[in-house]
């Protein structure tokens, strides 16, 4: 498989505070990656890094073959890379077509298609295109902050805890959604409170503690582990 | 009936398009760029002597100059952006700072309009303008009748920009959620300027209208001020059409507090500008969002 992303012994943080300390994660090309780990051990943190939202000090961030080690952001969306915020991930004043009329705001062409191809894999967005974001549920909004993010067609789709807040039904709808984006070759790098079901469905996970990397393996392997089980999977 | 559509409610929405045009603006840039922007009026007063020497160099009438005025207006709301608020904004993160500054550049185009064409007053064009009679009870000055149909061709065509074009959609996602705004790709620059630019036009057309309506003053935008926040917040900060509705409101109720409701006006007509002062108080205490649904910021 080719490396998609190669994010190499970051050290990152804010206001001069490391909280990432010697950090690496990398994804391959149609790979479902997940980063679990205790609060506070760096997981979105590590994702914001990668996508330029917090300052790298040491460390490099190859995506697709070019170094993006703090790029702006706003130039990643159509170099292939997408990220998914945890919170206020949607224009809350917007519709839903609107939302994803934003998501392919760096696109020039082909928009229409690519809404098609979001509507084919999120079903339930069409049902509310003409409502505005803020007045969706929880789990509709996060499917809205999926569907912007796809229009750009990425090769990586970065998800930061999206079950946070959801009831445990809306939970299952969602992880389905992203297995069904990824079984259509989205790779995927996602941080997730629910370690279980995330790395069950995974291909690869990395468990972080204080900022640097504790283990890494198969999904199934780490659920196996037992001591990965004992300190961070709750028994 | 008569007196009080022809005396009073015209009146007023005459004044809540000057203040409408003067809001929009207001809005769009504290919803892009976060910060109230004091200088907004002078920014009409600008506007509105641009619009007076093309009036002399052209000798034309002053509506035909309009579009140009609002071009060079515009110009100059992306200019003192460029001069002033954005490197105050790259090395400052504190948005009182930038406030405080719009103040400054307030005071700054006030005397420039001072020193380029006196402290005196001035009008666009000397003479009457007999009003148009309708159903022979309700008359409306021809002056009046432009104001109020440009201003709704401006917002019309606002709201057509705002909700169908690519930047206009951008820029309205900048105002909800500018961190999301940049994740999806859309660059600051272009819709920081396009904010400053609409502001500028639209900045120029209300203080035409208002140097039309009644004169041209260096103080006329200055003391807009007060009633245009008050109409940004009404209509809900950062939403352009909101804040149009919330000026011909702030405007219509300017004007029928001074009605002789019960025999007597209501309140006298010099303290009229209370009104919108006391909406706005009104509003932040029970409504801060706005009578829309707007955001607080």
């Amino acid at each position: 498989m080719t490396r998609l992303l190669d994010a190499r012994g970051l050290f990152a943080g804010y206001g001069g505070m490391d909280i990432l300390r010697d950090c690496t994660i990398t994804v391959s090309a149609r790979e479902m990656v997940v980063i679990v780990g205790p609060n506070g051990a760096g997981k979105s943190t590590a994702m914001k890094a990668i996508f330029g939202l917090v300052k790298i000090r040491d460390g490099r961030v190859v995506f697709d073959g070019l170094d993006i080690t703090n790029a702006p952001p706003d130039s990643l969306a159509s170099r292939g890379l997408a990220y998914v915020p945890q919170e206020h991930n949607v224009f809350a004043t917007m519709t839903v077509e609107e939302n994803l009329d934003m998501g392919a705001y760096t696109r020039r062409s082909g928009v229409a298609e690519a809404k098609s191809r979001v509507f084919e894999l999120l079903p339930a967005l069409a049902l509310t295109r003409r409502q505005r974001a803020g007045e969706l549920s929880g789990g509709q909004r996060q499917m809205v902050a999926i569907g912007r993010a796809l229009m750009m067609q990425p090769k990586l789709l970065m998800l930061d805890e999206p079950s946070a807040g959801l009831s445990p039904k809306v939970l299952t709808e969602i992880l389905e959604a992203i297995a069904t984006i990824n079984a259509a070759g989205v790779a995927i790098l996602m941080v997730e409170q629910n370690a279980k079901a995330a790395l069950a469905m995974a291909h690869r996970g990395y468990v972080l503690a204080g900022g640097a990397n504790r283990f890494e393996g198969p999904g199934r392997e780490l659920l196996a582990n037992q001591e990965v089980a004992a300190s961070f999977l709750g028994g | 009936m008569a007196d009080f559509v022809n005396l009073y409610l015209v009146n007023g929405i005459v004044l809540g398009c000057v203040y409408g045009l003067g809001a929009i603006g207001i809005t769009m840039i504290f919803g892009i760029l976060r910060f109230g922007h004091f200088a907004h009026g002078d920014m009409m007063t600008a506007g509105a002597y641009i619009a007076l020497a093309l009036v002399w160099a052209s000798g034309m009438p002053v509506l035909w100059v309009l579009p140009l005025a609002m071009v060079l207006t515009a110009a100059l709301g992306a200019g003192v952006h460029w001069a002033f608020y954005r490197p105050l904004e790259r090395g400052t993160n504190s948005t009182i700072i930038i406030v405080i500054a719009s103040f400054g550049v307030a005071l700054m185009l006030r005397s420039a309009v001072q020193l380029f064409f006196g402290v005196d007053i001035v009008t666009y064009q000397r003479g009457f303008q007999t009003p148009i009679w309708i159903a022979d009870t309700i008359r409306i000055l021809p002056r009046h009748l432009w104001i109020i149909g440009l201003t709704v061709v401006i917002v019309i065509a606002l709201h057509l920009f705002q909700t169908r074009s690519r930047l206009g959609k951008a820029m309205r996602a900048m105002s909800d959620n500018p961190a999301l705004a940049r994740i999806s790709g859309i660059g600051t620059t272009k819709v920081v300027i396009a904010a400053w630019a609409i502001g500028g036009a639209l900045a120029a057309a209300g203080g035409v209208f208002l140097g039309i309506d009644t004169q041209l003053s260096s103080q006329m935008g200055w003391n807009l001020i007060l009633p245009m926040f008050a109409a940004a917040v009404l209509g809900g900060i950062g939403n352009p059409i909101g804040a149009a509705l919330g000026a011909l409101v702030v405007g219509i109720a300017e004007e029928l507090v001074t009605y002789p409701w019960f025999g007597d006006p209501l309140i006298s007509p010099a303290y009229k500008s209370a009104v919108s002062f006391a909406i706005l108080v009104a509003l932040l205490i029970w409504r801060p969002t706005g009578l829309t649904r707007g955001r607080v910021f």
